[in-house]
């Protein structure tokens, strides 16, 4: 920008003295808190009834009217709190959150220079009396539905109370006005009124980038906040504290419930040995890629490239429709036999036999994906030195010495990546391939880890136990992953993430 | 040319091993890519044949007909197409699927270009630390059932919302653009800098329309993962039938008749009318495969220009 190129041009703006500093920070870290516990719900300010979902946070309850009443069937049926206190509530976490966000907005200016800063510091200033105004609505909403269940008397039922969240969101509302106030005062005037509000770029493109790493923390890190389940005794509906702590009661069932231990041993059997096999085969796109380029047909290369690759693009549940079309009792198979091959009796559903799981799971991959994992090596005899080629011939080299000691070895580099990353993923084969393929007959020899998460977590409600495996899984899993990659760096001397 | 050379160089002196080896990997190939397209052709007849004939097995190569005497003659019908609009909670999950690709991708195709040009900004404050928070991501994965609760948190389950947000950080198509955008000539994003563009205006102006092929890549690799998308459809709209994904939909139906098709296998008696159903609903899920599928195959010609070029990038690390 030319005003910031001008101005690291020209003199340097004064630097803030440390009394400035610190009451920005301070503020900074508040607003950053406060904006983070929004989405956070056992800091709920309008969680005002033990029947309201104890999984909303104070953002869903402002937006979502169905989360925070999915648990109240009968209670609202019965308007034992009215639809009108729900619909206040609503509104008063609406007008919390307009003045967290207005504190917020005061955070990210305060990293502007001092004209904005100062600008940025008198949101705060108005942002946390509207969060007090929110949270006094919240407390109106509460007496609204205690007087009114006092009124039909159903008080034992619709179980209201002032939630922890409230005291902290009220704590977090002063502590915003006091910190904002007080560098709004340490900042002083502002000397120069024709001085321009302005961002050093540093922070102006930190903010930029903001809302995709808030997404990021939100999807892919707050997740871990679900880990806690594994260290309590949950049920669906309940409520985590400390009456359900169990420690590490849920690890070491794994080992004592001879029911699960089975169970978990079963699973990772499968699990190794999809996983082992598919690493078995991994060698496959590479002899696919090294025979399409010996043939000497660009167009047939090109037509073989374009149909084996169409497999990939399809998910798993059109595959089983596929597999449906061809192998089920009145598939493919079964009618060629019959009709054209005039064979009795041939009405064998393939699908429902176990027999072979294993290696039907594999060949199903196999179909999918071979095509398209040999691109990247067709690409890599592409782009091997045609001078090697060459030169082996003019010494007497014939083709397959060719391809044993020139392109075999061209493709090496990107298989080891490749292989140590599929090593690095061995208990995560994912479940969607294997869920649409289960069914009564072969579940035991076809359920993997991801299935088995799926089917105990979400299928029996089993969140603690299931989430057990799951946080077991993932740290294995990336541990095996800095070791694969330490191999390679070891070996190879560059890293694979 | 240079492949050419060496097939002619070959062509000199190509003994009868060679030949052998030539046509066995041929033979090889047609069959292999017969084994890939073959069952798609098979689902294809078996939608646009006579029903009665699907039933009796007599389509096994073409779509038939019935002829004069009811003997099956060569012959293409589309009603089983048609019939298609009178089945049970189609239309809704075709309605949402199209409506997640294109929105879903959109979105994730935006953010994707402006986090990945704003990743290749030295000059960002801590600009390595949050890279590496959003490559993380990629490797690192909390487990399904916090990753559910979590959702349950956000108030995303029955709720369309739940497609589009979390989609919208994809990594992987981050750093494919950021290796783009890196790979464009500095000193077009400099001069502009000098002309006094601000940061959104060079991203409009230059990068997007520079990174345009790379830009295609994620969003047909995005649409085709939008239209195939069926586990969060699975696992978060438990009280929405009417927000199933198409190939959530295409799972029920065809769950609903394999147990059907259980029971019979099994000898358990099923009634006439029972089994009637049972083999109609066969074709309905083949259609309805059928037109699921139909989509990825139109974009196909497109993608494939364009896959080759970002699995290669991909293969160069972030």
């Amino acid at each position: 920008m030319q005003a910031s190129i001008q101005r690291s041009a020209g003199p340097a703006e004064e630097a803030q003295t440390l009394a400035q500093r610190i009451p920005l920070w301070v503020f900074r870290l508040i607003a950053l808190i406060t904006g983070l516990a929004l989405f956070f719900p056992p800091v709920n300010p309008g969680r005002v009834s033990e029947k309201i979902n104890e999984a909303a946070s104070l953002f869903t309850t402002g937006v979502s009217y169905g989360t925070i009443t999915n648990s109240m069937g009968r209670i609202l049926r019965s308007q034992w709190i009215r639809d009108t206190d729900i619909h206040l509530l609503m509104i008063a976490c609406c007008v919390v959150m307009a003045g967290v966000i207005a504190c917020a907005a005061g955070g990210c200016m305060s990293l502007g220079n001092h004209k904005m800063r100062r600008r940025g510091l008198i949101l705060p200033l108005i942002g946390a009396p509207v969060m007090a105004a929110g949270l006094y609505l919240i407390r109106s909403a509460y007496t609204s539905m205690l007087a009114h269940g006092e009124e039909v008397g159903k008080l034992d039922t619709i179980k209201l109370m002032v939630p922890a969240g409230f005291w902290f969101f009220c704590a977090l509302a002063a502590l915003l006005f006091l910190s904002a106030g007080a560098a709004f005062l340490a900042a002083g005037k502002v000397r120069d009124a024709s001085a321009k509000m302005e961002m050093e770029e540093k922070y102006r493109l930190f903010l930029m980038m903001l809302p995709v790493i808030l997404l990021a923390f939100i999807f892919a890190y707050l997740p871990i906040w679900g880990w806690r389940f594994a260290f309590f005794d949950y049920t669906p509906g309940g409520t985590i504290g400390p009456e359900n702590y169990v420690g590490f009661k849920w690890f070491s069932f794994l080992f004592t419930d001879p029911a699960t231990t089975r169970d978990l041993l079963r699973v990772l059997r499968n699990t190794l040995i999809m996983s082992g096999l598919g690493i078995a085969t991994s060698w496959l796109p590479i002899a696919f890629a090294v025979l399409l380029a010996e043939v000497r047909s660009t167009k047939f290369q090109r037509f073989v490239q374009t149909f084996t690759t169409i497999p990939n693009f399809i998910s798993w549940v059109l595959v089983y429709a596929i597999a449906i079309c061809i192998f089920s009792t009145d598939g493919f198979i079964n009618s060629f036999l019959t009709n054209i091959m005039h064979m009795e009796g041939a009405n064998t559903n393939y699908l429902q036999v176990a027999d072979h799981t294993w290696l039907k799971m594999l060949l199903w991959g196999t179909w999918k994906g071979v095509g398209w994992s040999a691109i990247v090596y067709i690409a890599g005899i592409a782009g091997i030195d045609q001078q090697l080629y060459e030169a082996a011939k003019v010494d007497g080299a014939n083709r397959f010495r060719c391809i044993w000691h020139i392109t075999i070895p061209g493709l090496i580099p990107t298989y080891c990546v490749l292989l140590l990353m599929s090593i690095a993923g061995i208990l995560s084969n994912g479940m969607e391939q294997y869920l649409v393929f289960s069914n009564a007959m072969n579940k035991d020899v076809i359920e993997v880890l991801d299935l088995y998460v799926y089917n105990i977590g979400i299928g029996q409600n089993r969140i603690s136990l299931s989430t057990v495996v799951g946080v077991s899984k993932s740290l294995i899993g990336i541990t095996l992953l800095f070791a694969a990659n330490g191999i390679s760096k070891a070996i190879r001397g560059e890293s694979i993430i | 040319m240079s492949r050419k050379e060496k097939a002619a160089a070959m062509h000199i002196r190509r003994t009868a091993g060679d030949w052998v080896f030539d046509i066995a990997v041929i033979i090889f190939f047609c069959i292999f890519t017969f084994i890939c397209i073959f069952p798609f052709y098979y689902l294809l007849i078996n939608t646009i044949s006579d029903n009665d004939l699907v039933t009796s097995g007599r389509v096994n190569f073409f779509p038939m007909l019935k002829g004069a005497d009811n003997l099956p003659v060569f012959g293409v019908q589309l009603n089983n197409y048609v019939a298609l609009r009178n089945v049970q909670d189609l239309g809704s999950s075709v309605l949402v699927t199209i409506a997640r690709t294109i929105i879903g991708t959109a979105l994730m195709v935006i953010t994707s270009a402006w986090a990945g040009y704003l990743v290749t900004k030295q000059k960002m404050w801590k600009r390595s630390l949050w890279y590496r928070f959003l490559v993380i991501t990629m490797y690192f994965n909390a487990g399904l059932v916090p990753w559910y609760m979590n959702m349950l948190m956000m108030g995303l389950t029955d709720n369309f919302m739940a497609y589009i947000i979390p989609g919208m950080v994809a990594p992987y198509n981050i750093i494919l653009v950021k290796t783009y955008i890196e790979s464009i000539p500095a000193s077009l994003e400099e001069s502009a800098i000098i002309d006094g563009a601000s940061t959104v205006k060079v991203w409009l102006k230059i990068i997007l329309p520079l990174s345009i092929p790379i830009l295609a890549t994620i969003a047909i690799f995005g649409a085709v993962g939008n239209w195939n998308s069926f586990q969060d459809s699975l696992l978060l709209m438990n009280n929405r039938p009417d927000l199933y994904t198409l190939q959530h939909r295409l799972y029920i139906y065809l769950n609903s008749s394999s147990n059907l098709g259980a029971m019979m296998s099994q000898g358990g008696q099923v009634s006439e009318q029972a089994a009637q159903s049972m083999l109609n609903q066969r074709v309905i899920q083949y259609t309805v495969s059928m037109v699921s599928i139909i989509p990825i195959l139109m974009v196909y010609p497109f993608m494939q220009r364009y896959f080759v070029k970002g699995i290669m990038l991909g293969a160069v690390k972030g």
